[in-house]
């Protein structure tokens, strides 16, 4: 430790640490303006400087480390006239256009002229002026150049946090502007950071122009829907009306950063495609009737099929408690363990259960990453977790970690690797075991079978021996492939040997649904009740049974591939979806739609119109993200509040109280019904929540945790290796602007989505004489879809990606349960046909503003 | 009469070949440290020897040296500034296109004495001839085996690459050179880390001027202490004295270092024009203070200028007569700095561009009361607050101006016209 | 040898390759005369390294045009050394001669009028740089007689040019 003054106040900091961090922790307000908590100090803007005895000239607290016995002074008089030197100096071309300013009441240039401003200066000649009008960079985001003081935080926040480098610095001196390529920034991510970390009016969101005063503002601290990594957000809204998301510097996992789906992607709380009112169908179509009515409706057809089965299908996008009791009522009421959380695929619980019981790691992601080794194990963590993939990032560059990937499809991240390991879409399970072979002693290898190894995995191996620590995040898209359970069996088999090879080892999965985590804690699953508990287990069965009041059925449940087959056997009576929409997102449309439209009974809970509601015999309105509050349990394992930030629209009821409704029309009630009861109960009854309390929730949420059980057993044999395909296939997954639901229903993402895109290799797209954004069929044993071609310079020979959620695009209708990666060709699309009629025409949208007024 | 070290061949009409070089003696100080010295010691001859940075701040270049790392997992690299932007500077273009062996040999035996195996020598784009010479040059050293791979038989590899600049003073400046070199907007970094730890790729790096550079081969071959036997023991060598404006006979000098400004003006540059009286010097470059002319008696080495207030920077002497404005001129450099600033700081951004409207108003005789203690002010302001040296030198300029001649400025101020005009 | 060929082997003096984007924006200047977009996305193309990167590094340096200049450009230095010796009344003469403003090119393409910072040629001043080569020692007389001359020279190569795009004769 090295002692520091700073105005007489003593204090004692690590080595390294720089003065400006050593006053805020004393509580001495310094100010700044290029100073980036999460980034090496830049010592531009020089409003920090302070005076350190023996030394003439001031110096940037910022970027100087504290000796010992330094003696520092920030409040002198001439401290005083240099910030107010500096703020003069920035205020002497600044336009200072506050009235019409988007920044006004919030912009960090106005608060420090308030506190160390000049009184008045005498700045009299014609002011810089760069443009008479803002510059449309792109859709979202849109520049005034004269109110930038050039702190440079966009520009470092692009290209160092995002890794985007789509901002730049044109020009020098006192032309210096901050700008994209040739003025644009058409193609990168739109996340908005740049907007974010912009203390003044420079760098704006083109969506929340104009359009409110910060002081006109309601804001709630809530957490984004959009994936599993948890962002902390705050809603502005006026009047129950959303306004904008912005972040805070100090909360949450993200630390003030968000994608372009946590900032831009909520306006699909707005969305038009709301379910008003309930509706039940009548003479084949679905007409809209009152609660009562279809009250009455649901009791006499529940009681119909009262006989047969009973199934349930919730989002994994819905807060704790309403999952929680969602499964309560399909085991309590409906006495079914017919549950599932995904329309996507299904988790074989035999291989995630003790995989997730052994290694899971509820811990915060900057410190599971903060390891020697940390391997990233399939998808595309870019497009599918922007915020943990800046946080991987940091932990690359910055803190020495070694990025290992294995992946088939790459992503931007690969650039910031130790090691990228492409191997063939499916072909991940093969890969890790001959990892686990190359890392296993030979005598052990008898055990788990014969691999064969590769470059690839050979290199991973040395790798992962030289690491005294190694975390492990796995891509949840990996659960889609038939070879899941051998990939799970992989990973398991993977961590214990580096387990017995006396690493620290981490594991934490990669979902893409805000509360997947939560989903499967809360036992929306067949085969384990709230916990992650099997069913099978006679003790945790009775113990629930009884502070529920009621018999849980012992047998495992369907998951949604059984589920469907029972639909389609003519043997499901009740199938209830809740939230979720299964038609477009299940791996075969042909096969779901006929399951859908066989079942007994079909209940669509949901806030908004799907495509699985217009298939339903009842549709019932729910509230919305936004709606009712709850809590999410991010990929962490940390649990945060979301909160309500205006009521439900329309007739929408709250989930709970929907819950309520079906449960009295079978004469039961579910007690507890209330959100804060709920939560109190399931920290009562799910061991990992336990201890959890509601004002414990503070603005970071808190860690749920579970106590790890030793792994038992042998290894996993190694699986077959995957056969090999010498043609195209096909791999779909979340794109960085659309995942799924939620994302298809912001107008914002879906302008800056753009149309729909088939990715492919360079070599590919040469063997098929085709060039970027030629129109392109994409054909499977089952369908056929048209779009335009984007060349992947890095992508393998042989993959095709196609991202989902384009609605219209139909994308699962090419795809037959069980066969993934799905085998395609891929040809030019004919000259003239009415392609096109598939693609959505979604590209271009208008939204909020014109564009009048605004060059682009 | 002071006998030409550096501008020997200077005059010779093939000066830039090798044959010419190597017939005055050329490449024996390279043979000589390979034969006869570990680098270690000629780190510590140039040590002995005093020399002292020619680029500007006058650092001791066998000190800089030996803070590069013994032993680094990392290359080392040895940068030449040849971006020689500083306003009334040209001595360094005039080595490279006329002698530019002394520089390819200065570069191995550098080189040779911090382990380094590669040098970039950065030059300002504009130096087309330079530029071409240099290249000529460095590709017959190659051939005659003075560089590449085993120079001269020894296990010392080493190669030199010309980086071309574009345009950019800011490149000067040693750290904003290595951004430049990196592929980056040149703007200068914070420091520590210095560069001899972690400079260019993170990489040990020694950075040196041309001039500096020219001078090693003469202190091996001659002795450290013949060098510091010419001019000030703290200060001391030959060197090369820019001179330019107006004076009778401009041109690059050979002296001795702390020569006094009056001698190098008046004698050997012949003194000002016919009919004028001198009125002022520029010592060192626009970025040093101007001295009236009572004050030319100063010696022109780094301490004796900086005690009088200005300093010898590159030794670009401008002189200036009494037909000029001194507003003019200020403005004149003020609107260089202003230019040529990297944008990086408030301070030097934003201030000078403040000073220019204040100043370039003065000058057209629309200065206003309370516009000098506007400058006064702004110069409170920049100076010692930027981030690099540049915004420094443009503040203490002014001030000189200011203080020096301000009863010019008041006169623009209370007549609202160029009294010279 | 290709723009491509010549920016690889210029790329190879360094070790990342983004060092080499100033070279390869002489390079592709020399070439086409100017920097426009599509360029310097080729650059950025043959490097592998950021388009902003690219785009950062063309506007950042003087020497380096986006837009398009004459065929000789005339830039005049107008700092201390070179205004002492008369450059003022040496770029009125040129704005006259030329009929254009400093910043502006002559019509017929020709001649684009600049001024610059200090060349770093002093003892010449004042001076002018003409593509590669320094004019010293200026006065009305010698710009004159180096305007005429650059006159001459290019519409000898205005004819070349003509004579190599039109279509060979009978
Ligand atoms: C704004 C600025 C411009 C500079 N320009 C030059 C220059 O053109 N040539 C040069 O050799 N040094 C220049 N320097 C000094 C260099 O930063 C550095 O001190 C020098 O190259 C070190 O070499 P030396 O020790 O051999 O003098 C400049 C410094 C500053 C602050
Ligand atoms: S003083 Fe500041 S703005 Fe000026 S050149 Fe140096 S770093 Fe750049
Ligand atoms: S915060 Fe230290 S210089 Fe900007």
């Amino acid at each position: 430790m090295v002692g520091i003054t700073i105005d007489g106040q003593r204090l004692d900091v690590e080595p390294g640490s720089t003065i400006l961090q050593a006053a805020q922790r004393l509580g001495i307000d310094i100010p700044t303006f290029c100073y980036l908590k999460r980034l090496p100090p830049l010592a531009s803007c020089r409003m920090c400087l302070v005076e350190i005895e023996g030394l003439r000239r001031l110096q940037p607290s910022c970027a100087t480390a504290v000796t010992d016995g330094m003696v520092v002074r920030t409040n002198t008089p001439l401290i005083d006239e240099t910030r107010s030197s500096m703020l003069d100096m920035l205020l002497a071309n600044h336009p200072l256009d506050c009235p019409i300013c988007d920044k006004g009441g919030e912009c960090e240039l106005q608060d420090m002229v308030v506190a160390y401003g000049p009184r008045r200066s005498e700045f009299r000649d014609p002011k810089r002026v760069f443009h008479s009008r803002d510059i449309r960079l792109s859709p979202v985001i849109i520049m005034n150049v004269n109110r930038c003081i050039q702190c440079q935080r966009c520009v470092r926040m692009c290209e160092e946090v995002v890794g985007a480098v789509a901002l730049g610095t044109v020009e020098k001196g006192m032309d210096t502007a901050v700008t994209g390529f040739e003025g644009s920034l058409a193609s990168c991510d739109q996340c908005g950071n740049c907007v974010e970390v912009c203390p003044v009016g420079a760098l704006m969101s083109f969506p929340y122009r104009y359009k409110a005063r910060p002081w006109d503002l309601a804001e709630t601290d809530t957490v984004c829907p959009h994936c599993g990594t948890g962002c902390q957000l705050t809603v502005g809204a006026r009047k129950g009306e959303f306004m904008r998301v912005r972040s805070k510097e100090e909360h949450g996992v993200n630390r003030e950063t968000l994608c372009v789906r946590g900032r831009f992607g909520l306006d699909f709380v707005e969305s038009r495609d709301r379910i008003k009112r309930p509706m039940v169908r009548r003479d084949g179509a679905l007409v809209p009737v009152s609660w009562e009515e279809a009250g009455d409706y649901l009791r006499r057809s529940l009681a119909a099929v009262e006989n047969r089965a009973a199934g349930g299908l919730a989002s994994a996008r819905l807060p704790n408690e309403v999952l929680y009791q969602f499964q309560k009522l399909m085991r309590t009421v409906f006495r079914t363990n017919n549950l599932d959380c995904s329309s996507r695929w299904s988790a074989p619980f035999d291989a995630v259960g003790p995989l997730l019981a052994s290694f899971y790691t509820r811990a915060p992601l900057q410190e599971v990453i903060d390891r020697d080794c940390v391997l990233v194990i399939g998808g595309n963590v870019t497009e599918e977790n922007p915020v943990t993939e800046y946080l991987l990032r940091d932990a690359a560059r910055r803190r020495q970690a070694g990025l290992l990937m294995l992946s088939a499809r790459p992503s931007r991240l690969d650039a910031d690797a130790r090691l990228v390991v492409r191997v063939p879409p499916g072909g991940e399970a093969a890969s890790l075991a001959a990892v686990v072979a190359g890392l296993l002693p030979s005598e052990a290898l008898a055990d788990i079978g014969e691999t064969t190894g590769g470059e690839g995995p050979d290199r991973l191996v040395a790798a992962l021996k030289e690491g005294r620590s190694v975390t492990l995040l796995v891509s949840v898209g990996l659960l889609r492939s038939p070879e899941a359970r051998a990939t799970m069996q992989q990973v398991n088999n993977l961590l214990r040997v580096l387990q017995l090879l006396g690493k620290e080892v981490a594991l934490q999965f990669l979902f893409d649904r805000a509360n997947q985590l939560g989903a499967w804690d809360m036992g929306v699953l067949p085969a384990a009740l709230p916990g992650l508990r099997p069913v099978a287990d006679e003790a945790t069965r009775s113990a629930l049974g009884r502070s529920w009041n009621a018999e849980i059925p012992s047998e495992t449940g369907s998951d949604i591939d059984a589920m469907l087959d029972l639909c389609v056997d003519d043997r499901m009576g009740l199938l209830y979806i809740a939230g979720t929409d299964p038609l477009v997102a299940y791996p075969d449309r042909n096969f779901a739609k006929r399951a859908l439209g066989a079942a007994g009974l079909l209940i669509v809970q949901d806030t908004f119109l799907t495509d699985t509601a217009g298939l339903a015999d009842v549709v019932l309105p729910a509230a919305g993200y936004g709606e009712e509050a709850g809590t999410f349990t991010n990929n962490e394992g940390r649990v945060q509040k979301v909160r309500k930030f205006r009521e439900p629209a329309f007739e929408a009821r709250g989930n709970l109280e929907i819950f309520d409704f079906i449960a009295a029309l079978r004469h039961q009630t579910l007690l507890p019904s209330s959100q804060a009861e709920i939560f109190e109960e399931l920290t009562r009854l799910v061991p990992a929540y336990q201890g959890l309390t509601d004002d414990g929730l503070g603005s970071d949420g808190a860690f749920t945790t579970a106590i790890p059980t030793p792994p038992t057993g042998v290894f996993f044999a190694a699986p077959r290796p995957p056969s090999v395909h010498d043609g195209l296939v096909l791999v779909t997954g979340d794109g960085l602007f659309h995942n799924g639901y939620y994302s298809e229903r912001s107008e914002i993402l879906n302008t800056v989505a753009g149309d729909p895109y088939v990715e492919l290799s360079t070599p590919d797209a040469a063997r098929l004489d085709l060039s970027d954004g030629d129109l392109v069929v994409v054909r499977s044993a089952r369908g056929e879809l048209t779009a335009k071609l984007k060349i992947n310079r890095s992508f393998p020979r042989g993959l095709v990606f196609v991202p989902e959620n384009y609605r219209a695009l139909h994308l699962n209708g090419l795809m037959r349960w069980g066969e993934y990666p799905c085998p395609v060709e891929v040809q030019r699309a004919p000259a003239i046909s009415e392609i096109g009629s598939h693609a959505p025409a979604v590209g271009g949208k208008n939204f909020g503003q014109g564009m009048a007024g605004d060059s682009l | 009469m002071f006998e030409a070290v550096l501008l020997k061949n200077i005059d010779l009409p093939d000066g830039h070949l090798l044959a010419t070089y190597e017939a005055g003696g050329g490449y024996q100080a390279l043979a000589k440290v390979l034969r006869e010295h570990t680098p270690d010691e000629v780190v510590e001859l140039v040590k002995q020897s005093n020399l002292r940075g020619r680029g500007g701040a006058g650092f001791p270049t066998g000190m800089k040296w030996g803070f590069v790392p013994k032993h680094a997992d990392k290359p080392k690299y040895l940068c030449c500034n040849a971006d020689e932007g500083e306003p009334g500077t040209f001595k360094d273009r005039i080595i490279m296109e006329r002698d530019p062996h002394q520089l390819v040999e200065g570069l191995a035996v550098s080189a040779y004495a911090i382990g380094a195996e590669t040098a970039y020598v950065y030059v300002r784009g504009e130096y087309v001839k330079a530029i071409r010479r240099l290249e000529r040059a460095i590709a017959e050293a190659r051939g005659k085996g003075y560089l590449g791979a085993g120079v001269l038989g020894s296990d010392f590899n080493f190669t030199i690459h010309i980086h071309c600049g574009a345009g950019a003073y800011i490149c000067g400046e040693e750290t904003a050179m290595l951004e430049s070199l990196e592929g980056r907007r040149a703007q200068p970094r914070l420091k520590p880390p210095f560069p001899a730890v972690a400079g260019l790729y993170a990489s040990p790096t020694v950075i040196n001027n041309v001039e500096t550079l020219a001078c090693v081969p003469h202190i091996v071959m001659r002795g450290p202490h013949w060098f510091r036997s010419i001019g000030p023991d703290k200060s001391p060598g030959p060197k090369l004295y820019c001179i330019s404006g107006q004076v009778k006979k401009p041109g690059l000098y050979e002296l001795p270092m702390g020569i006094p400004l009056r001698e190098l003006v008046e004698d050997h540059a012949g003194g000002p024009l016919p009919g004028r009286r001198i009125k002022a010097v520029i010592p060192g470059g626009v970025s040093a203070p101007v001295i009236p002319r009572d004050g030319l008696d100063v010696g022109m080495d780094f301490d004796s200028l900086a005690a009088a207030g200005s300093m010898l920077g590159s030794a670009g002497v401008i002189v200036l007569d009494d037909s000029t404005c001194m507003v003019k001129v200020a403005t004149r450099i003020i609107e260089f700095f202003h230019h040529e600033s990297c944008g990086k700081c408030t301070p030097c951004r934003e201030g000078l561009n403040w000073v220019v409207k204040v100043l370039r108003r003065i000058e057209a005789g629309e200065g206003a009361p309370g516009d000098l203690e506007q400058l006064d002010k702004l110069c409170k302001g920049i100076f010692g607050n930027t981030f690099c040296a540049l915004g420094d030198g443009a503040a203490m300029g002014l001030r000189a101006a200011l203080a020096h001649f301000r009863d010019e400025f008041v006169a623009h101020v209370e007549e609202r016209r160029c009294p010279f005009h | 040898m290709s723009m491509r060929e010549k920016i690889r082997q210029a790329a190879a003096r360094y070790p990342d390759q983004r060092s080499a984007i100033m070279p390869a924006l002489l390079i592709a200047q020399q070439e086409h005369g100017h920097l426009p977009g599509p360029i310097l996305e080729e650059v950025a193309d043959i490097l592998g390294v950021e388009r902003i990167w690219v785009y950062e590094l063309a506007t950042f340096y003087t020497l380096f045009h986006t837009e398009p200049i004459g065929r000789f450009h005339l830039q005049l230095c107008d700092n201390v050394s070179c205004m002492l010796c008369g450059s003022e009344a040496l770029l009125k003469h040129l704005e006259r001669a030329l009929a254009i403003k400093t910043g502006e090119t002559t019509p017929d393409l020709l001649f684009t009028l600049s001024t610059v910072e200090c060349l770093g040629a002093c003892e010449m001043a004042p001076v002018m740089q003409v593509a590669d080569d320094y004019h010293g020692n200026l006065d009305i007389a010698r710009i004159d007689a180096l305007l005429a001359r650059l006159r001459a020279e290019g519409a000898q190569a205005m004819s070349a040019d003509v004579a190599a795009a039109a279509p060979p004769g009978e």
